[in-house]
C-alpha cells in the first residue's frame, strides 16, 4: 500500500504573527513608509507626465503660429472666352464654394481640431514704381464665415469699399487678350496709404515682373476693427508696410480687395497668377496628446493623397493640401517621448534605491527575528509555515502602504499608475519572508561550518565564485544597457515611436534597458567600490597598527571586520550616486534653459519692431541707451527671409546686419559666446562685404564667397572672413556690418534692439509698436513649460527621495550592525576603553563605508551623467538645438556627502545614548 | 593549594545587594554577599544558572553597580567610581575573560593580545615583548600571526586569557571561560588559569559549573538564590 503524500496548507500561528508584528512595529512601519513614499512618486509621475503631455501639445500648437495651419490651395479655373478673358462676377461664390468643399473634405477628426476656415485670394507682388525705395505691393482678398473682411472687419475712414470696375450689366464682359491693364480697386490701411502717399481715387504706380504697368486704384482708406484678429496675420502687409518681406531693403505693402473688385483683380493679372487658399488655424485647446497622433497621421495621408498640383498650366484645379502641423506634432511628440524616457530614467533610479533599501530593511528584520525564528523552528514550525506567516505580514504591510501611496498620488495628481510601483511592492512583500526563511533554515539545518580548514576554504571559494558570477552578470547587463543607450539614445526608435505618442505606451525592449542604464551603471560602480573597500581597509589597518593611536586601530579594525556587509554600502553608494545623477540632470537642465534663454533673446531685453516701419528703431535705441541702468542698446536688422547664394545653391540663413563693434562689445558683456572675429568686419575690398558665418551643420564656413541677390540691382558679394556667434535659435547665421552693407548700396532698416543692463527691463516697458522680449520672462516661460517643469520637479524630488534613501540606508546598516558593534565596544571597555573613546571607535567603524559613499557616490553619479547625458536628449527639455553641457551640482553633491558624514555623528550619538541606558553587563550578555 | 597569599585582601566585597526589576516580578540577584579574595589566589564561584554568579562577577568588576554594599579592589572602592574611573580600573587592575572570547576578528592573535597595551599606550617595543611573553605563557607563540578564525576554540580562549593578562592586572575575572569548550580543552584552559595565578601572581575569580575545575581553585564560593551559602576549600 502506498501512501500518497499530500501537500498540507501552511499552518499559520497567529499569536506568533501578532507578536512579531508588535515587537518589530518600528521596522515594519519604516518599510511601509518607504513603500508609501516611493509608490506615491512612482504612481503619480506617469499620469502627471501624461497630463503635461496634453499641455505640451497645446503649447506647441499655440506657439507654432502659421506652422500649425492647414492650407488648401487651388488655382482658379481658366477664364478664357472666345476672343479673350471673361470677367467672372461669381468669383466670390467660387471662393466660398472652394472653402466649403475643402471644409467638407476634411476628416472629422482633423476638422475637430481646426478653427473655422478663412479664404484668401492673393495676387503676385508688383513693384512700386513711385520713388526710389524698393517697395512691393500685393492685393489680397480675405473672407471667413462672417463675410469678406472689406465689409465686416474694417471701417472705411476715407473713400469707400472697392467696387467693380464695370457696371452690373457688363459684369461678365469679355476682355481681349491685348487689352490695356484692367482696372482694379483696392482699399489701403492708413499706414500703407501714408507710405504710398496716396488718397482715395489715386492710382498706385505698379509694374509686374514683366515690367508691365498695372491699373490699381485706391478706393478708400480703412482701419481694422481689430488689428489683433488672427486672420490679418495671413496678409500682414494689409495693415502696415512690412520691411524685408521680399528681400533685403525691400518693403511690402498691401491692398484689400472686396467681393466686387475680386473679379477685376482676376483680370488684372495673368490667368494663372491669382492664388486662392483656404486657411484652417489649429485650435490648441482641441488637441491632446491622445488625439495628436491621429491628427498627424490624417495630415500625412491628406497630403500624400491630394492629387492636385495646383498648377493651372497643367490643367489641375483640384486642391493641394499644405501643413506643417504634423511636423509640429511630431516635434512635440519627440519632446513628450524624451520627457517620458527621461522621467523613466529618474524613476528607475528611485526604484532601484528603494528596492535596495527594502532589501536592507528586510535583512535587518530577519536579523532581529533570528532568535524568534530559530525558536519557532525548534518548536516544530516548518519553513513553509514560517514563510507563509512572514509573507502574510509583509504582504499586508506592502499592500497597505502601496494603497496609501497610490491614494495620496490620486489626491496629488490627475490619476495613478500602479505599474511603476510593482517592483517596490514586490520587494517589500518578498524580501522579508525570503531573508527570514533563509535565516531560520540556516539556524536549524544540520550542516555546520566544517572544522577542517581546507573544507572551510572550499566553502568560501564556492561562495566567492557564485558572487563573482552574479556580479559579472550585473556588469554585462549594465554594459549592454549602456551600449543600448548610446546606440539608440533615449528616444524610442522610429518603429516604436510610430505608435508611441501617448506617454507610457509600450516602447521596444531596448528602451527599457536603455532607461535602466544609469541605474545599472551605478549599481556596478557600487559593486566595484564594495569590492575595493575590504582590501583598502586591510591596508589602512596595517598602517593603523603601526600608529600610536589606539582609536584608529580599533575603529579601522571594526570597519575591516564589517566591510564585507554588502547591502548598506550598496544602498548608500547607489542612492547618493543616483541622487547626484538626478541633481546633475536638474542643474544641467536649469543651466541649459538659462543658456538657451540668453541665446534666444541675445541680451537682457530684445525689442522686435517686426517689419513695421512705424518705429524709428535707431532713435529708439539711442533713447533707451540713455536710460538709467542700461549698459548698452544695440540696433540691428535681422532677416530670416534673406536668400544668399554660394554658387551652388540658395542658402536661407538668418542675416544679421549690425554695428559690428557695438555688437562685439555687447557679446563681451554677456554670458554668450564671444566673437572676436567681429573686429574683422570692416570692408576688405570694394564690393566685397566681409561677413561672419555660423552653421550648425557646417553648410556655412569661413572662406566661402556668398552673394546677396537684390531686385533690380547687382547682387552684393559677401566674403566669409570668420565664424559668427550663434544668434537666436537658428541653424545658420550670417553677420555683416551695417556700415559695410550700407556702403555696398543696400539700405539697412534696423528692426531689432538688444538692450543690456539692470535697468533694461524698466527702460523698455510700455514702448508702443514693438514686441518686447525679456530674457527672464523667456526663461520663466520655458522653465514653467509643462514638460520642462514636470521633469525638473521630478528631478528634484528624485534627488531628495534618493538622498533620504541613502540616509535611511546608513541608519539601517548601522542598526543592523549595532548589537555586534556595541558588544565589541563593551569588550573593549572591559579592557579599559573609555565610553567617550568608544564613540570614536564606533564612528571609525561606520565612517569608511560612509566616506566611500560620500565621495564615491557623487563621483559615480557625475561619471554616469557624463557618460549618459549625451544620449538623454536633454535639448528637448531646455529648448535648444544642442544638448546642454553637463553641469556639476557641486552644492548638491557636497550637501549629500556632508549629510552622510553628519548622519554618522547622529547615529553614533543616538546609539551611544540608547546603549548607555543598558548597563555594560547587559551589553556583554548579548550573544554571550 | 594554599590560601590567600597576600597580607590583605585584594578584593573585598561587603554586604552587596542587587535587585533587578521592581514589584512582584523583581528578582533579588544578590543578597548580602560578602567575601574577600587575596592576591595570588584562584577562587571559583559555582552555582546553578540564575543563582547570581554572573551578577556577582559583574558587580565585582564594575560592570554593574550594587544597590547597596561596597566592592573594594586593590584599595579602590569600585562602587564609587565614575565611567573614567572604572575605565582606569579595568585598564590597570581588573581584567576579564568571557565565555565567547571576544577577540577582534581582523586582528592576529598577537595584535589581540596587544589591545590593552595599546589602550595603556605602552611603548611599541615593550608591548611586543610583553605580547610575546604572554603568548609563550599560553602556549601560542607559534600562532602569533594567526587570526581568531584560524584558531580552535581553546586556542582563542587562551588568546583571550593572554589579552586579559597583558596589562598585568591584579584581579582576573573569568565568567564561564570554558563554557564553549569541550571538557579536555576546558581543563587545559583552567590549568592555564591556575598557571597564570602562579606566573603572574594575580587573583582569579572564576565562575564555573565544572567540578574538575573547582578542584583547581583555592576556594569555592557556592551561590544559591543570590547568596553565598558556603565557602569551602576544595
Amino acid at each position: 500500500m502506498t501512501r500518497r503524500l499530500r501537500a498540507r496548507p501552511p499552518a499559520i500561528h497567529w499569536p506568533s504573527v501578532r507578536g512579531r508584528a508588535r515587537a518589530d512595529a518600528g521596522p515594519l512601519l519604516l518599510v511601509a513608509a518607504v513603500v508609501a513614499v516611493v509608490t506615491l512618486l512612482a504612481g503619480a509621475t506617469p499620469p502627471l507626465i501624461r497630463a503635461t503631455a496634453d499641455d505640451a501639445v497645446r503649447d506647441a500648437v499655440r506657439s507654432a503660429g502659421p506652422d500649425a495651419e492647414v492650407v488648401a490651395t487651388a488655382r482658379f479655373d481658366y477664364d478664357d472666352g472666345v476672343d479673350g478673358r471673361v470677367r467672372n462676377p461669381g468669383l466670390r461664390e467660387d471662393v466660398e464654394d472652394f472653402r466649403n468643399r475643402v471644409d467638407d473634405a476634411l476628416d472629422p477628426r482633423l476638422r475637430a481640431v481646426l478653427r473655422r476656415p478663412v479664404s484668401v485670394v492673393s495676387g503676385p507682388t508688383f513693384d512700386v514704381t513711385d520713388g526710389s525705395l524698393l517697395r512691393t505691393f500685393q492685393f489680397t482678398y480675405l473672407a471667413d464665415e462672417r463675410g469678406a473682411h472689406s465689409a465686416t472687419q474694417v471701417t472705411w475712414i476715407a473713400g469707400h469699399e472697392p467696387r467693380a470696375a464695370v457696371p452690373p450689366e457688363d459684369a461678365a464682359i469679355s476682355v481681349p487678350y491685348q487689352a490695356p491693364p484692367w482696372p482694379v480697386q483696392v482699399g489701403l490701411s492708413e499706414a500703407d496709404a501714408a507710405a504710398l502717399r496716396v488718397r482715395p481715387g489715386d492710382r498706385i504706380k505698379l509694374k509686374d515682373k514683366n515690367y508691365r504697368a498695372k491699373n490699381v486704384q485706391v478706393s478708400g482708406i480703412f482701419r481694422a476693427n481689430d488689428s489683433t484678429d488672427p486672420t490679418w496675420r495671413l496678409a500682414p502687409g494689409l495693415l502696415r508696410p512690412r520691411s524685408g518681406a521680399d528681400g533685403v531693403g525691400n518693403t511690402r505693402l498691401g491692398g484689400l480687395l472686396s467681393p466686387e473688385s475680386l473679379p477685376d483683380a482676376r483680370l488684372a493679372v495673368e490667368s494663372d497668377e491669382l492664388d486662392r487658399y483656404v486657411h484652417f488655424e489649429a485650435n490648441p485647446d482641441a488637441i491632446s496628446a491622445g488625439t495628436a497622433r491621429d491628427v498627424a497621421a490624417i495630415l500625412v495621408t491628406l497630403r500624400a493623397t491630394s492629387t492636385g498640383s495646383g498648377s493651372a498650366t497643367a490643367g489641375d484645379f483640384s486642391p493641394r493640401w499644405q501643413s506643417q502641423l504634423d511636423g509640429v506634432l511630431g516635434a512635440v511628440q519627440i519632446r513628450i517621448n524624451a520627457a517620458t524616457a527621461q522621467a523613466s530614467v529618474l524613476l528607475v533610479g528611485v526604484l532601484a534605491g528603494a528596492v535596495l533599501v527594502l532589501l536592507l530593511a528586510a535583512a535587518l528584520l530577519a536579523r532581529r527575528r533570528a532568535q524568534a525564528l530559530t525558536a519557532a523552528r525548534q518548536r516544530g514550525a516548518g519553513l513553509t509555515d514560517l514563510g507563509a506567516e512572514l509573507l502574510l505580514e509583509s504582504t499586508a504591510v506592502a499592500l497597505t502602504a502601496a494603497a496609501a501611496g497610490l491614494a495620496l498620488a490620486r489626491v496629488a495628481g490627475p490619476g495613478i499608475s500602479w505599474r511603476w510601483a510593482v517592483p517596490v511592492v514586490l520587494a517589500a512583500a518578498v524580501a522579508g519572508p525570503a531573508f527570514g526563511v533563509l535565516r531560520a533554515a540556516r539556524a536549524t539545518r544540520d550542516r555546520r561550518v566544517p572544522a577542517n580548514r581546507s573544507a572551510r576554504l572550499h566553502l568560501r571559494r564556492t561562495g566567492q565564485i557564485r558572487r563573482a558570477a552574479v556580479e559579472f552578470a550585473a556588469l554585462l547587463t549594465a554594459a549592454g544597457a549602456m551600449v543600448a543607450l548610446h546606440q539608440r539614445g533615449i528616444l524610442p526608435t522610429p518603429a516604436a515611436s510610430a505608435g508611441a505618442l501617448a506617454p507610457w505606451s509600450d516602447a521596444d525592449d531596448t528602451a527599457a534597458l536603455a532607461s535602466s542604464a544609469p541605474a545599472l551603471g551605478v549599481l556596478v560602480g557600487a559593486l566595484v567600490l564594495l569590492r575595493l573597500l575590504p582590501p583598502a581597509l586591510r591596508l589602512a589597518l596595517r598602517r593603523a597598527l603601526r600608529s600610536r593611536r589606539p582609536m584608529a586601530v580599533f575603529g579601522t579594525a571594526q570597519a575591516a571586520a564589517t566591510s564585507a556587509r554588502a547591502l548598506p554600502l550598496l544602498v548608500m553608494v547607489s542612492a547618493t550616486a543616483l541622487a547626484t545623477f538626478a541633481l546633475a540632470l536638474g542643474v544641467t537642465a536649469e543651466r541649459g534653459l538659462a543658456d538657451a534663454a540668453w541665446r534666444t533673446v541675445g541680451a537682457d531685453v530684445r525689442l522686435d519692431a517686426g517689419q513695421s516701419e512705424e518705429v524709428d528703431v535707431p532713435a529708439l535705441a539711442r533713447r533707451i541707451a540713455a536710460a538709467p541702468g542700461v549698459r548698452q542698446a544695440v540696433a540691428a536688422q535681422i532677416l530670416d527671409t534673406a536668400r544668399l547664394t554660394d554658387g551652388s545653391g540658395i542658402i536661407r540663413p538668418r542675416l544679421v546686419v549690425v554695428d559690428a563693434a557695438a555688437y562685439r562689445e555687447l557679446l563681451a558683456s554677456l554670458p554668450l559666446p564671444d566673437a572676436p572675429a567681429l573686429a574683422g568686419l570692416a570692408p576688405t575690398a570694394p564690393g566685397a562685404v566681409p561677413a561672419l558665418v555660423w552653421s550648425e551643420n557646417g553648410a556655412l564656413r569661413p572662406g566661402m564667397r556668398l552673394e546677396l541677390p537684390r531686385k533690380d540691382a547687382p547682387a552684393v558679394a559677401l566674403t566669409a572672413v570668420g565664424t559668427a556667434p550663434p544668434v537666436g535659435d537658428t541653424r545658420d547665421v550670417v553677420i555683416v556690418d551695417a556700415a559695410a552693407l550700407t556702403a555696398a548700396g543696400v539700405p539697412v532698416v534696423p528692426d531689432t534692439i538688444w538692450v543690456t543692463g539692470p535697468g533694461a527691463a524698466r527702460a523698455t516697458t510700455g514702448i508702443a509698436g514693438v514686441e518686447t522680449v525679456v530674457r527672464t520672462e523667456v526663461l520663466r516661460e520655458r522653465r514653467t513649460a509643462p514638460l520642462t517643469a514636470g521633469l525638473l520637479r521630478l528631478a528634484w524630488l528624485s534627488a531628495a527621495t534618493l538622498a533620504a534613501l541613502g540616509l535611511l540606508g546608513l541608519a539601517l546598516g548601522a542598526a543592523a550592525s549595532a548589537p555586534q558593534r556595541w558588544q565589541t565596544l563593551g569588550r573593549l571597555r572591559t579592557l579599559g576603553l573609555r565610553l567617550r573613546d568608544g564613540r570614536w571607535v564606533a564612528a571609525g567603524e561606520l565612517l569608511p563605508a560612509v566616506l566611500v559613499a560620500a565621495a564615491g557616490g557623487p563621483l559615480l553619479g557625475l561619471l554616469l551623467a557624463l557618460l549618459t547625458f549625451d544620449s538623454l536628449a536633454l535639448r528637448t527639455l531646455v529648448g535648444g538645438d544642442s544638448d546642454p553641457a553637463v553641469a556639476v551640482p557641486w552644492w548638491g553633491a557636497g550637501l549629500l556627502a556632508a549629510g552622510l558624514v553628519a548622519a554618522v555623528a547622529v547615529v553614533v550619538w543616538a546609539e551611544s545614548v540608547l546603549r548607555r541606558r543598558r548597563g555594560l553587563s547587559e551589553l556583554l550578555r548579548v550573544g554571550g | 593549594m594554599s590560601g590567600d597569599r597576600a597580607a590583605g585582601p585584594l578584593l573585598s566585597v561587603r554586604d552587596v545587594h542587587r535587585r533587578f526589576g521592581s514589584g512582584p516580578t523583581a528578582v533579588q540577584a544578590l543578597r548580602d554577599v560578602s567575601f574577600d579574595v587575596g592576591t595570588g589566589s584562584m577562587v571559583a564561584v559555582v552555582g546553578r544558572s540564575g543563582s547570581g554568579k554572573t551578577t556577582l562577577l559583574n558587580v565585582v568588576g564594575g560592570l554593574d553597580s550594587p544597590d547597596t554594599g561596597t566592592v573594594v579592589v586593590d584599595g579602590t572602592e569600585v562602587t564609587a567610581l565614575d565611567d573614567d574611573g572604572l575605565a582606569g580600573l579595568r585598564r590597570r587592575t581588573v581584567a576579564y575573560v568571557f565565555q565567547t572570547f571576544g577577540l577582534i576578528p581582523v586582528l592576529s592573535a598577537a595584535e589581540n593580545v596587544g589591545v590593552p597595551l595599546r589602550l595603556a599606550r605602552v611603548p611599541v617595543r615593550e608591548r611586543e615583548q610583553r605580547v610575546a611573553r604572554l603568548l609563550d605563557l599560553v602556549g601560542l607563540a607559534e600562532h602569533a600571526r594567526q587570526r581568531p578564525d584560524e584558531l580552535s576554540g581553546g586556542q582563542q580562549q587562551r588568546v583571550a586569557i593572554a589579552r586579559a593578562l597583558a596589562a598585568s592586572p591584579k584581579l582576573l575575572i573569568a565568567d564561564e571561560p570554558t563554557g564553549q569548550l569541550d571538557a579536555e580543552t576546558g581543563l587545559a584552559v583552567m590549568a592555564l588559569l591556575r598557571g597564570v595565578v602562579e606566573a603572574e601572581n594575580v587573583a582569579v575569580l572564576v565562575s564555573t559549573h565544572d567540578p574538575v575545575m573547582m578542584a583547581l581553585a583555592d576556594r569555592v564560593l557556592r551561590m544559591h538564590d543570590g547568596q553565598i551559602h558556603e565557602q569551602e576549600a576544595p
